[in-house]
């Protein structure tokens, strides 16, 4: 990259062998639209940070680690009315700062590390999904670290990032009100617009629009949507709004197992 | 446990007496090494190696691009280590830091002064097309001994590389790429790097954890290949070592070499080939 002196320098620029290949491209395999591809978790993973947790969905793999609470940066802030339950004020609550990343091999492209905006947007979808799961009233001026990182993307990358963020701060033993839940969608572009769940990374190339809904699952309440796209009449995005909520609560026990291995090896880890 | 965080150093030298660590080790043993091959999908050679705690993952992508002007028959292995706030909370999330500058250095040298490929395999067209191999080593777990691990994963990654087959069409001078028929790099030396830390200016351990890191007068890295030649020699300033000593970490590091090809050997051996 021209004038990125921290790196090491390659060509000016350079192309992917894909452009060159002869052959058509591969179409994606009829399914059903409801089905969700088996997700292997594992939370507690890494001794380095607080809380971990690695998650797997078909092709996409991501990890996540938390770290803090620390003394957070930025200004003071004044004082206001104590929140509920011993809490504090507005204006003193916690942050939670969240960095999502993708790796330069994830894709089939190459990405150069400087991420860019797409990468900013995602890292703020995942913080506003997380807040209101996370009790920061208790954590007062202080700051919380939540790193995601996209290994591979095979597909509904934001909606594994939000589960395996969700699994690691609980894992970090941060005080939640429930877990959060992520589920992509993506619309089949015509003659035959059907939305799927849980799209593979061909499928949602293809996609007319894509979606990520994170619900959060015992409260029964929705922490974030993101979606964009042509998706048809307002109706069309109300059903894939519902379909996204009901594959989020079939993946909830999955999670829940989860967590508990993860609790009882630290349990049997403790006496040391 | 008192001790330990209040007073690391006297709590380690309590042990160094006894020539062994803290977590059992003694002072010239490694921690467990494993090494899993080809899992990242979408890369075209990828490596995940762990020794003890410090996890590092290389993910190699070949992309197409110009021979540089002054070596026009030779490629790019482009090698880029990244150090995140996901593998310890001391670094910060941004542009590359000066651990990381100095891992990616490293890398880039032990690529260089071994040969691990030449970069004249890498060149389609002199001139015009060659490959661009970027090497990107992400560490997930920093527990110490990073260049040990990132050397590791490199030289896995590479051997499980796969390039498709490119012709040059004579009559509209483009590549051709055949996506089905792929071929092995040609991987002609393997360099193994060994890392020691020195305490108290004169104690030499093998594979020091972050603490050990931490808490050294200073360090120093020795990376051999298979014949016992010496690619590259680190040592970033720290307490001086004697000859003697010198020659120690080198043999060290001619038996920590064996171990590692040994390790490398049964892996490529039990993979299906595709």
């Amino acid at each position: 990259m021209p004038g990125d002196h921290r790196r090491i320098r390659g060509p000016e620029e350079s192309q992917p062998p894909q452009l060159y290949a002869a052959g058509e491209g591969e179409e994606p395999a009829p399914r059903d639209p409801a089905r969700l591809r088996p997700v292997y978790a594992r939370a507690g993973l890494l001794s380095q940070a607080k809380g971990s947790a690695y998650l797997e969905a078909g092709g996409t793999k991501v990890l996540c680690a938390v770290s803090g609470p620390r003394p957070a940066e930025g200004g003071e802030r004044g004082g206001g009315p104590a929140g509920a339950g011993g809490e504090a004020p507005a204006a003193l609550r916690g942050r939670l700062l969240c960095d999502f990343r993708r790796a330069p091999f994830s894709g089939r492209r190459r990405r150069a590390p400087p991420g860019g905006g797409e990468e900013r947007e995602l890292a703020l979808a995942l913080q506003e999904a997380l807040e209101p799961a996370v009790r920061l009233g208790r954590y007062p001026r202080a700051q919380l670290e939540v790193s995601a990182l996209l290994l591979e993307d095979g597909g509904s990358a934001l909606a594994a990032a939000l589960t395996a963020a969700a699994l690691a701060l609980a894992d970090a033993g941060v005080e939640m009100y429930d877990l959060v839940v992520g589920c992509g969608l993506s619309r089949a572009p015509a003659p035959a617009p059907a939305w799927l769940l849980d799209p593979t990374l061909l499928e949602e190339e293809r996609a007319s629009a894509g979606l990520t809904v994170a619900l959060m699952p015992v409260l029964n309440q929705v922490a974030g949507v993101l979606g964009s796209g042509e998706g048809g009449p307002t109706e069309s995005w109300a059903e894939a709004v519902r379909l996204g909520l009901e594959g989020c609560q079939r993946l909830y026990p999955v999670l829940q197992q989860c967590l508990v291995r993860a609790a009882r090896r630290r349990g049997a880890a403790a006496p040391l | 446990a008192g001790t330990r965080t209040v007073e690391p150093l006297e709590y380690y030298r309590r042990f160094l007496k006894e020539n062994c660590r803290p977590d059992g080790r003694e002072l010239g043993e490694f921690r467990t090494t494993t090494v899993n091959v080809g899992s990242i999908g979408t890369a075209d050679g990828s490596a995940l190696v762990k020794l003890g705690n410090t996890t590092v993952i290389c993910g190699i992508k070949a992309e197409f691009g110009a021979p540089p002007t002054d070596a026009p028959d030779k490629g790019y292995v482009v090698p880029n280590v990244d150090l995140s706030p996901l593998c310890s909370s001391r670094f910060r999330s941004g542009p590359p830091g000066e651990e990381a500058q100095v891992a990616s250095q490293f890398i880039a040298d032990v690529i260089e002064n071994s040969q691990i490929i030449q970069k004249e395999d890498l060149c389609i067209s002199s001139g015009k097309l060659a490959w661009v191999l970027y090497c990107d080593l992400i560490c997930l777990n920093h527990d110490g001994n990073i260049l040990d691990a990132c050397t590791f994963a490199l030289l896995a990654a590479l051997k499980n590389v796969q390039l498709p087959e490119v012709t040059i069409n004579e009559e509209t001078a483009l590549a051709e790429v055949n996506l089905k028929k792929k071929s092995c790099l040609n991987i002609r030396t393997h360099p193994v790097a060994t890392s020691f830390a020195v305490f108290d200016d004169t104690l030499l351990i093998v594979d020091p954890t972050e603490e050990e890191e931490h808490l050294a007068t200073g360090t120093l890295t020795v990376v051999m290949d298979e014949e016992g030649r010496l690619c590259c020699l680190h040592k970033p300033g720290g307490s001086g070592l004697t000859g003697a000593k010198l020659q120690d970490c080198m043999s060290r590091a001619v038996t920590r070499h064996k171990e590692v090809k040994k390790l490398m050997d049964e892996v490529f051996k039990s993979m299906k080939p595709k």
